[in-house]
């Protein structure tokens, strides 16, 4: 039962946001440097930190379905990848609009964070295909897991990688003049990250759900032998 | 709540606003894209549903109707029962 | 249960003696790369590389000819039944990814070993640079073997398997990519090779190595399942 738990997660989602929100606007002090715009760093630095926490976490998911080889673990993989790259998309235009407000051009590849992100986010964009293009279901979702773990071991060696490819270090946020955030700046972050995990969760949760219901509604299908809706035939993973 | 609006500082109206604003944006319609995609999906799930029940109605009607003699005429009542409670529950 | 290293050597062994017979892959490799040489040549209007532009231009023709060999690894296996010869064969599956690697290996020396000459005579000045980009290009090259025979082997059972495999490769290489351009570029310097972060270079080239060679080593088993 995917749906259990749904509405006080998104209840707490909700408060969560709201006080983040209120902290951002009402509460953080101006940064120095940088003045409103810093402003975008409280959403766009968690959407990123839990887009990739959300990609290693299909990994692991990954690894679970192979060892056991229940298909359930392979769904929640194939959800978790697919909000982390929907949430990915988030990063890359909140951060291009952050390179425009602070540096004058739409991309920049002078941040090593945000170049690496494109990478990985470019990686993961591929697993669609991927998957798509395999069409035994079984042997479908072993390539995805498989996918997956590859994917996930190469994300700290591309961040690691790119790092070291940039020659000019910009201003990283968290290492002001003052070295380091201010105590109001650091507690809205949090709030703000705990914010946008509770959110990551609970699209999770939701779309496993939705994922649930048409699964046993394929099931009541074929106990009935009710003729099959018309419609393309879906070779997406399933949860039943 | 009169001191907290003293200290909200006022939101420069200068470009830096309309940046954050837009990046705020992005994100309110990216949640607002997704549940509406979501909500295709759930129509979809309700209307196949309603497919089903009615197949399966039909289907356990039809069984009641073709062995028995004893139900040789499904009673009006009856048909008007079903009918009312699926109207009810569309 | 035959011996890991006995199934290594024999299928290692099948495959090299295949493609001499038939040289099939290698020459395409080679003389895909040559050419595009030749189109970067006219493509950029320079008649000498050096630096960053030699390295790039190297590295790219190099990685996309690979990318050729890639495609062809394991369509002998699906198209004469090889896949099911190995799962009934009494075999450890990771001597398969291991002899497939290695012979991947193999074929990409061997194409370095005709288009890397090519390239200094047609963009460089001295051969100064070579025996250390030798050096670069073999660690880079086993890093490209691990990746390389674990997408073919997953691409060559989908639709679409000539664009599956780049298309999931590509992004997979950045970091091996930018590791090998980091050290080849100050070799291809116009005062003679340098070495700035040569050793750093070379370290992370053979982490990617190591790490990707592990994760071919665990997952391969599943790959071949049925």
């Amino acid at each position: 039962m995917y749906g259990k738990g749904l509405r006080p997660l998104s209840i707490a989602t909700v408060a969560a946001l709201v006080v983040s929100l209120s902290l951002v606007f009402f509460y953080a002090p101006l940064d120095a440097d940088q003045g409103f715009i810093q402003k975008i760093f409280y959403l766009h630095v968690p959407l990123a930190i839990v887009a990739l926490i959300g990609f290693v976490i299909g990994g692991v998911f990954a690894i679970l379905h192979l060892r056991s080889g229940d298909s359930r673990w392979d769904a929640y993989s194939y959800v978790s990848i697919h909000m982390s790259v929907i949430f990915g998309v988030a990063v890359l235009i909140t951060g291009s609009i952050w390179a425009k407000a602070s540096w004058g051009h739409w991309w920049v590849w002078d941040e090593p964070t945000l170049v690496s992100f494109l990478i990985v986010f470019l990686m993961y964009a591929t697993y669609y295909p991927f998957r798509y293009a395999i069409e035994d279901r079984e042997r479908q979702a072993r390539y995805a897991s498989v996918f997956a773990i590859t994917a996930g071991a190469f994300v700290p060696l591309n961040f690691m990688a790119v790092r070291m490819a940039q020659s000019l270090v910009h201003p990283r946020v968290f290492a002001t003049t003052n070295g380091g955030l201010p105590g109001s700046m650091m507690l809205t972050f949090l709030v703000s990250l705990l914010a946008i995990g509770l959110l990551w969760v609970t699209l999770v949760k939701f779309e496993l759900t939705a994922k649930s219901a048409s699964g046993q509604l394929k099931r009541l299908r074929r106990a009935l032998d009710a003729p099959a809706p018309g419609g393309r035939s879906r070779v997406a993973p399933e949860v039943s | 709540m009169l001191a907290l609006l003293a200290a909200t500082p006022a939101l420069p109206l200068d470009e830096a606003g309309k940046y954050v604003a837009g990046a705020y944006v992005v994100f309110l319609a990216l949640i607002v894209i997704y549940v509406a995609i979501m909500a295709a999906k759930l129509q979809r799930i309700e209307r196949e549903l309603g497919e089903l029940a009615a197949f399966a109605e039909a289907r356990a009607t039809a069984d009641q109707a073709a062995p028995g003699r004893e139900s040789e005429t499904p009673s009006i009542s009856d048909s008007l029962a079903s009918h009312g409670s699926r109207g009810g529950g569309a | 249960m035959t011996p890991s290293r006995l199934a290594f050597a024999a299928i290692l062994g099948k495959d090299l003696r295949a493609e001499l017979r038939t040289l099939q892959s290698l020459p395409a490799m080679a003389l895909f790369a040559v050419t595009t040489f030749v189109i970067f040549r006219f493509g950029l209007d320079r008649t000498a590389l050096s630096g960053s532009l030699g390295a790039g231009v190297l590295w790219v023709t190099l990685l996309f000819a690979a990318i050729l060999g890639i495609n062809r690894l394991f369509v002998a296996e699906r198209e004469e039944g090889g896949f099911d010869a190995i799962r009934l064969a009494p075999i450890d599956r990771t001597a398969v990814f291991a002899a497939k690697a290695a012979a991947l290996l193999v074929y990409l020396l061997a194409l370095e070993l005709v288009v890397v000459p090519v390239f200094a005579v047609f963009f460089l000045d001295s051969a100064a640079a070579l025996p250390p980009l030798v050096l670069v290009l073999l660690l880079a090259d086993l890093g490209l073997a691990a990746t390389g025979t674990l997408i073919s082997s997953m691409a060559v059972n989908s639709r679409a398997r000539d664009l599956l495999a780049p298309l999931v490769l590509l992004p997979l290489v950045v970091p091996l990519s930018i590791a090998a351009t980091g050290a080849i570029e100050p070799l291809l310097a116009v005062g003679g090779p340098g070495y700035h972060r040569f050793g750093t270079w070379l370290a992370v080239l053979g982490l990617y190595d190591l790490i990707f060679l592990l994760v071919g080593y665990a997952v391969f088993d599943f790959l071949l399942e049925d």
